[in-house]
């Protein structure tokens, strides 16, 4: 592909710059024959689009279903799937799980197959099928062979719109769901990420562990999984999606004939809008693993939102801080430094509403003390020494490139295109991201370091030995000890 | 938790799973005309090249996409080390630790300030570096990575350091881990003399006392040119870069490769062994031995694996799973290593179910396939699920350029896409049950339960009398 034309796609008034910039890469090389590449400057980025003009094509169902549709011939392979603004969200605590027990139970027969039927007849096609969600949509999949289109989509139909809902499977998913429930608690990050968001929103949906609790999930049966589907599967919210080797000319009618009779429905409201500040003062919960030799960590508070309009600057200042690997300031002091853990990460959960800010790591238990302290100092630092110059460039290129490479296959991109409409996001976000990104200034970074992190307040989840944590901690305030 | 740049993991879990597969015809048995659709397998237009120091450089342009995945494949792995266990892979971290003229942790940082991804990882066979990067950074790539293999920088502070970070590892992977702890276990149960009856990442005192010389001798001994394969594929210039590796990597001397010479003898009897974990949900794991990759049995040993492990339809899942509600996954698998294989079972007991009795639904299992063998649609299905997956790994450049270094550093060549798929079809029920027969026996399996430890005795009064 040429540099050229893909460089003027994305910034259609910035030539000049680019090549006044690429005469200056010239002059260097020049200068600078038999230098190591490491010491020469970065060449120019070359923005390749990241959808061949015309792949992409939308439209749109009488029943008000979006229609969006990429092709790419180079494999016989397609996915097609539906996806519905609404999940977890709208569930409130006392039913936790219910959106992935209905998820389940909707693999569990559909149309005139039951169980065993439908699973063999996605099996059999080589194909696969998966019914997930997170707190903002919920999302049916089926892809295989491009030849066995009719068939995938057939498949998807059903279980979309035809959900069976038997009482004896809900028994099953019920009791597999609460015995994988219990056998999480053996998993240590899995304690980790339930204590944390209880710590933060308890009392809200986004306080309970998505797959629910042993108290909530007991509760669940198949009208409860049969409502909530009739709830949030209205074709007025749903975006169907359909990537590989085929096209919207051929697919549309199929398309229309597999979900065009779907009535309207009355869209529900999304849940409940979670507290702005979270925790109001500090906290330290201890989850009692006395047979743990290595203590997992995490801390957070309030963060942003999915559309909030700071997220990409958040977004550069994190990579800077936590998010970017080993071009991070955490990564840089816990690990290269200190030898004190294998991996180090910080972010931030978008969701409809803000989800929490984190930094989460583990290490050995006589050590939690020394990496708390670190971590806390290394986000006090953040605020009074943002990111730099070269920290900022550096973090540009990072975000821009994994963009980039995040988005080498058409399934990738068409995710992408539904997590947009989601969440209402213009449909040309992906052309201008790489933009956006490079507008941040560090003035922006500085403002977002200042007004997004809040160590002195973070609530501070611990598991490992009770009794050897506390002895740590118990100084930095108040403290309560649960059991898995 | 979900980290930032969300956009690509909305559907991550629903659509990386996305399975592309050749052009199989609907009746399985027949041949597979890959082509027919303008499909052709991308590796027919690799090119190998190989440098008069033993270096192998394989290359693969393909413009579709604007990126670039490079790997070493470094051919040592644990199976090679001697005195130290874990050294291959501690050595690995240590490759990211800095060279004469790059600062430790500056490799990674340096790409990631170009856009691009860099990572290692290391088995019992192999230790694979790996860059994916758009075009313009990979001469960058190449001269950092010829830059640690000459100019190494291997001290007593770094290697202290890295140390304790494999430890933090270790820990995470393995001691607080019961599937780790189990897999761990397994294979020292199942070889008792070959080099992979230890952990890639080492016995922790072995971690924890690998000297800076140790790392030194192994470096001089296997990070040679002609014990690398070097695979490149994607949006690239094979000429500009080929001209490249002969300017750097080409500088380096070949050295004779030392391998142990231990093979494992017949096993004689069934081995078992419980491991003690404070857990809720215990874990069941087997294996049996099985032929080293490239056998011809394999293909058949992955039609049973399929048959009996994937998708909600496979008789593992309907047994253990669905109908008994016994266990939350089981799998049994054909795991191919360098210089043998095995046939592993693993299964996730429910909290609450007895080990044992899980054990004995799995064994049935494999018993039946023994006695009744397997039906014409198992069969068939099977090879379609496996014609899937296989041509799967053509989905992205790194998936490519894996398959190209990993087929070249162990066969010589990279199997072509049609081999494969006829030696899949070529399997019959009748090769699916005498696979099982003559591997799966009874006395030839190792066996591990991760069970929490007994309650403690009650003190009895009058004891210490």
């Amino acid at each position: 592909m040429s540099g050229a034309v893909t460089a003027s796609r994305v910034f259609p008034a910035v030539s000049g710059r680019a090549a006044a910039m690429l005469l200056v890469l010239l002059a260097a090389g020049c200068a600078s024959l038999g230098k190591p590449a490491w010491e020469l400057p970065p060449p120019p980025a070359q923005d390749a689009p990241v959808v061949q003009p015309g792949a992409l094509q939308r439209a749109e169902l009488d029943n008000g279903m979006e229609v969006v549709v990429l092709e790419d011939r180079r494999l016989p392979r397609i996915a097609l799937g539906v996806a519905v603004r609404r999940g977890g969200g709208l569930v409130p605590p006392e039913r936790a799980g219910l959106a992935a027990f209905t998820a389940e139970l909707m693999k569990r027969g559909a149309g005139e197959r039951d169980a065993l039927a439908l699973s063999q007849a996605t099996d059999e096609l080589g194909a696969s099928l998966s019914v997930g969600g997170d707190w903002d949509s919920t999302t049916v999949t089926v892809s295989g062979l491009s030849r066995d289109r009719d068939r995938l989509l057939e498949i998807l139909a059903d279980v979309v719109l035809r959900p069976r809902f038997e009482a004896g499977e809900a028994g099953k998913a019920r009791d597999q769901m609460l015995a994988s429930l219990e056998r999480a608690k053996d998993d240590p990050a899995t304690l980790a990420r339930w204590n944390l968001a209880r710590a933060l929103y308890e009392g809200h949906p986004y306080g309970a562990p998505s797959s629910g609790t042993a108290a909530s999930v007991a509760r669940l049966d198949a009208s409860q999984a049969r409502a909530f589907h009739r709830t949030i599967f209205v074709p007025n919210d749903a975006i169907f999606f359909a990537v590989g080797d085929l096209d919207m000319k051929s697919l549309l009618p199929a398309v229309g004939e597999a979900f065009g009779a779907w009535e309207r429905g009355e869209v529900a409201p999304p849940g409940p809008a979670p507290p702005e500040r979270v925790p109001e003062a500090r906290r330290i919960v201890i989850v009692d693993r006395p047979d743990l030799a290595q203590a997992r960590i995490a801390l957070a508070h309030e963060g942003l939102s999915r559309t909030d309009p700071d997220r990409i600057p958040a977004a550069l200042m994190n990579t800077v801080l936590g998010g970017g690997g080993f071009s991070s300031r955490l990564m840089e002091t816990l690990r290269t430094e200190g030898g004190l853990t294998y991996s180090v990460g910080s972010g931030f959960g978008l969701r409809r509403y803000a989800g929490p800010f984190y930094v989460v790591t583990f290490t050995r238990v006589p050590e939690v003390r020394r990496v708390l302290d670190l971590i806390l100092v290394d986000l006090e630092k953040m605020r009074e020494e943002p990111p730099t110059a070269q920290e900022l460039r550096d973090a540009k290129a990072l975000l821009v490139g994994h963009f980039g490479l995040g988005l080498e296959t058409s399934t990738a991109v068409v995710s992408s295109e539904v997590d947009l409409a989601v969440y209402g996001l213009p449909e040309d976000s992906l052309d201008t991201y790489r933009g956006r990104v490079r507008a941040v200034e560090t003035a922006d970074t500085a403002r977002m370091a200042r007004e997004l992190l809040h160590p002195e307040r973070a609530v501070i989840v611990l598991v490992g030995p009770a009794d050897a944590l506390l002895a740590q901690v118990e100084d930095l305030g108040p403290v309560e000890i649960i059991q898995p | 938790m979900r980290a930032p740049g969300r956009g690509a993991l909305l559907l991550g879990a629903a659509l990386l799973l996305l399975p592309v597969s050749a052009r199989a015809d609907a009746v399985a048995g027949e041949p597979v005309v890959v082509s027919e659709a303008g499909f052709r397998d991308p590796a027919e237009r690799m090119v190998k090249t190989r440098l008069s120091n033993g270096l192998v450089v394989l290359t693969l342009e393909d413009h579709t996409t604007p990126v670039v995945s490079f790997q070493m494949w470094v051919k040592v792995g644990s199976r090679d080390e001697s005195r130290y266990t874990g050294l291959a892979h501690l050595f690995e971290h240590m490759m990211f630790r800095g060279s004469v003229n790059i600062p430790p942790e500056r490799h990674a940082q340096l790409v990631n300030s170009r856009g691009g991804r860099t990572n290692a990882y290391t088995s019992r066979d192999f230790t694979v570096y790996f860059e994916d990067v758009t075009s313009e950074t990979l001469p960058l790539v190449i001269e950092l990575e010829a830059e640690r293999l000459a100019n190494l920088d291997i001290s007593e502070e770094n290697l202290k350091s890295e140390r304790e970070v494999v430890l933090e590892e270790r820990r995470m992977r393995t001691e607080d881990q019961p599937m780790g702890r189990a897999m761990e276990t397994l294979m020292a149960l199942t070889f008792q003399a070959h080099p992979y009856r230890w952990p890639p990442i080492g016995w922790r005192s072995d971690v924890e006392r690998a000297t800076v010389a140790a790392s030194r001798e192994f470096f001089d001994s296997y990070y040679v040119p002609n014990n690398i394969v070097i695979a490149i594929a994607g949006d690239f210039d094979s000429e500009e870069a080929l001209d490249r590796i002969r300017r750097t990597f080409g500088k380096l001397d070949p050295v004779e490769v030392p391998r142990n010479p231990t093979e494992e003898p017949e096993q004689d009897g069934e081995r078992r062994a419980t491991v003690h974990f404070d857990l809720r949900g215990p874990v069941l794991v087997a294996a049996w031995h099985a032929p080293k990759t490239g056998h011809e049995d394999g293909e058949a040993l992955d039609v049973l694996s399929t048959i009996l492990s994937t998708g909600r339809s496979s008789r593992l899942y309907r047994k253990l799973v669905y109908e008994q509600q016994s266990a939350l996954a089981a799998q049994g698998g054909y795991w191919e290593l360098n210089d043998a294989g095995v046939f592993y079972a693993v299964a996730q007991v429910r909290p609450g179910v007895r080990v044992e009795d899980v054990e004995g639904l799995f064994m049935a299992e494999i018993e039946r396939v023994k006695e009744s063998g397997v039906s014409e649609e198992e069969l068939d299905k099977a090879k379609r699920q496996l014609e899937v997956m296989l041509v799967n790994s053509l989905a992205t450049n790194h998936s490519l350029a894996a398959r190209m270094g990993r087929e070249v550093a162990t066969f010589d060549r990279v199997r072509p896409l049609d081999e494969r798929l006829a030696a899949i079809r070529a399997v019959t029920r009748a090769d699916v049950q005498r696979v099982a027969r003559t591997y799966l026996k009874d006395e030839k399996r190792s066996v591990v339960h991760v069970v929490p430890p007994p309650a403690p005795e009650p003190e009895r009064p009058g004891d210490e009398t």
